[in-house]
């Protein structure tokens, strides 16, 4: 398993936007991806879950990712994080 | 005697028990079922799904071709909701583990997940809306009837709601409603218009319902504006009287007789506007010449989704059967911004500015596959009557000549697979922007007929919006002068024009029209009555010394003065009711 934590630096937080935007990458990948938010570990490919997260502007998150392509996953969702979702 | 002020949508009076419906608060049922009929249930979830995301793949596609991407994005979210794979794999272990229906196990998955949302701080709170919009558009596909999401009135009573779909409106005047409260609705919503056509009494912004819910029987006062909770044996007496006036009225109305011309015996037309098919229930055909404006858009009101060629099909050739050999006008889908938030009922969306320019044959016609379909549709149920087709919002001659090409190929197609349709129909446009004005004439060489949208007309010509009130615009000369340019243009080639729009409601505007030579209106069923009753008092051949007066009148206060004089000479002698 592979996992990194981040900051979620959209000025709104984790909302629709971005959750989409995580989503629609996540969902390219054959590993299964859990993103963990005070203690609470969710499917990343789950719109629904990353909202019920309700993860506020500056929170820290932590991203896993098992399975064949673990590393890739990881390294992108991060970078995606880190660039604001390409949004802002 | 205890009363709570209100607004009127509807007019009207009438005393009775009250029935309560949440509109959002499905009643879903409870009910088990066998393990064996798990994986049924479940792919009948998936086929749920299938339809929400076509259609809503649908609506995204139009506001990104219409609007900009971002306003798409605004969809994404609910798309990804449909496919979300948490949402899918909760609801499959409702059924199979727990064995609950799918339409419950459904609905409990998405209330959780809307519970917490909305219990929630951040920005995300907001999203509880699309989890709402979905839930209703999944249950919408998931129920085998409407009857999980309608309301069940057991026995006449006044409705009460925190707000009304056009749906439901027809849905509980079929089961006998007398009249309706509401928290939230407005008088130009398409429930009002309905509400008024089906003359059920109805008041909104009614914000205590507990209170009135409270009562054993009350009395819902449209015409005061007000509901009368506890009601005084001394006061019973009258509004006894008043309640059994309004029923009276209402059968008055009902026995109408047709008009089929003036008093001096000049032919005439008075056609009626409608937009859902139930709306016919409420006339008898053979008192209307016809329907002269049928406003297709509505069929997508009552759907939340542009509907498909079935169900547009079985809405025109019921209402072409149901008329029994009168015509009928089908105008193609007019969506402007507010019958487009209507249709999508995504409550996101209300409130965005940036659905200001829908509409017309334009919008149509750059989403060819939605006339496309809406065309074949009318083809097949031309069989049924004397179906007319027409054209609103036309601003140039491409509009017609692109029209007719598709119409050609349609045809062609549907003898192909042979299918019967009508293969010569009238067809017409609506006369109502200033591009139309100058190619009158080139137009009039094209179609069959016109007709004058004077509400849109007089906002192309006057630039006043649509929510002011209309009435005092009515009589400025440029709107006169226009309809007399267009009905000369249609006189040089034999063609009939038809005034549909609240102008030919007005008693002294629409003795301006006949002076200009109009011997056809189309108008709303709430105007209907009086329209007829004035037409068949005029003395149409004297209206004629009135055209040359009106049409050099220069100022809209001196043409109100003159049409409202000839209008009481002419009437005086006639007894009103």
């Amino acid at each position: 398993m592979k996992k990194e934590d981040v900051t979620i630096m959209n000025r709104h937080g984790l909302h629709t936007r971005p959750a989409t935007t995580l989503v629609k990458n996540a969902a390219g990948f054959k590993s299964e991806i859990n993103l963990v938010y005070k203690g609470i570990r969710v499917n990343a490919k789950s719109i629904l879950g990353l909202l019920v997260l309700a993860i506020e502007p500056g929170a820290k998150v932590t991203i896993e990712a098992n399975g064949p392509d673990e590393r890739e996953a990881v390294e992108l969702l991060v970078a995606l994080a880190k660039n604001k979702f390409d949004m802002e | 005697m205890k009363t709570i002020k209100g607004v009127k949508i509807s007019p009207g009076i009438v005393i009775g028990p009250t029935f309560f419906f949440k509109r959002d608060q499905f009643p879903i049922p409870g009910t088990w079922i066998q393990m064996s009929d798990a994986d049924a249930e479940i792919a009948r979830f998936q086929q749920a799904i299938l339809k929400a995301a076509a259609e809503l793949t649908q609506v995204r596609k139009l506001v990104l071709e219409h609007l900009d991407e971002d306003h798409a994005k605004m969809i994404d979210g609910q798309l990804m909701i449909l496919s979300d794979p948490e949402l899918i794999s909760l609801v499959s272990q409702y059924v199979r583990k727990d064995n609950r229906n799918v339409v419950w196990a459904f609905f409990e998955v998405m209330s959780s997940y809307e519970k917490i949302l909305q219990e929630t701080d951040g920005y995300q709170k907001d999203r509880a809306v699309d989890l709402r919009d979905i839930k209703r558009r999944v249950i919408y596909h998931l129920s085998v009837d409407d009857a999980y999401l309608t309301p069940n009135l057991k026995e006449p009573a006044i409705y009460v709601t925190d707000r009304i779909s056009p749906s439901d409106l027809i849905h509980i005047k079929d089961q006998g409603a007398l009249g309706i409260i509401s928290q939230i609705g407005g008088v130009d919503s398409h429930v009002g218009i309905l509400a008024r056509a089906f003359r059920l009494p109805y008041i909104s912004h009614i914000t205590n319902i507990e209170e009135v819910l409270a009562c054993p029987e009350i009395v819902l006062d449209a015409d005061n504006e007000e509901i009368v909770l506890n009601l005084s044996d001394e006061n019973r007496k009258i509004y006894d009287e008043r309640a059994r006036q309004h029923e009276l009225l209402n059968q008055k109305l009902l026995s109408a007789k047709l008009v089929s011309s003036s008093r001096d015996g000049v032919p005439f037309r008075v056609l009626l506007n409608i937009g859902f098919v139930q709306e016919l229930k409420t006339i008898r055909p053979q008192s209307v010449q016809g329907i002269g404006l049928f406003r297709t858009e509505f069929l997508s009101i009552e759907r939340n989704a542009i509907p498909n060629e079935e169900e547009q099909f079985i809405a025109y050739r019921d209402t072409l059967q149901a008329m029994k050999g009168r015509p009928v006008t089908f105008r193609t889908f007019d969506f402007g911004r507010d019958k487009l938030m209507a249709m999508l009922d995504l409550e996101v969306m209300h409130r965005d500015i940036a659905f200001e320019e829908w509409g017309g044959i334009r919008f149509c016609l750059d989403n060819p596959e939605i006339l496309q379909t809406q065309l074949r549709a009318f083809l097949r149920a031309s069989i049924y009557g004397p179906a007319r087709l027409m054209l609103p919002m036309v601003t140039r001659i491409e509009d017609v000549l692109e029209v007719k090409k598709m119409i050609e190929i349609i045809k062609r197609n549907l003898k192909k697979e042979g299918i019967k349709f009508r293969d010569r129909f009238p067809l017409g446009v609506m006369i109502e922007t200033k591009l139309a004005l100058d190619i009158l004439e080139p137009l009039a060489g094209m179609v069959d007929f016109f007709s004058v949208g004077t509400n849109d007309l007089a906002l192309y010509l006057i630039g006043v919006k649509r929510d002011e009130d209309l009435a005092k615009n009515y009589y400025h000369p440029i709107i006169f002068q226009s309809i007399h340019k267009i009905v000369q243009a249609a006189d040089r080639f034999s063609l009939p024009v038809t005034i549909c729009g609240e102008m030919a409601s007005d008693p002294f505007a629409l003795i301006g029209l006949v002076a200009l030579g109009i011997r056809s209106v189309s108008v709303n069923y709430s105007a209907f009555h009086a329209v007829s009753d004035e037409i068949r008092n005029i003395r149409i051949l004297e209206t004629l010394t009135l055209k040359k007066q009106l049409l050099q009148e220069e100022n809209a206060v001196m043409l109100y003065q003159l049409l409202r004089e000839f209008y009481k000479n002419q009437m005086c002698a006639i007894p009103r009711k």
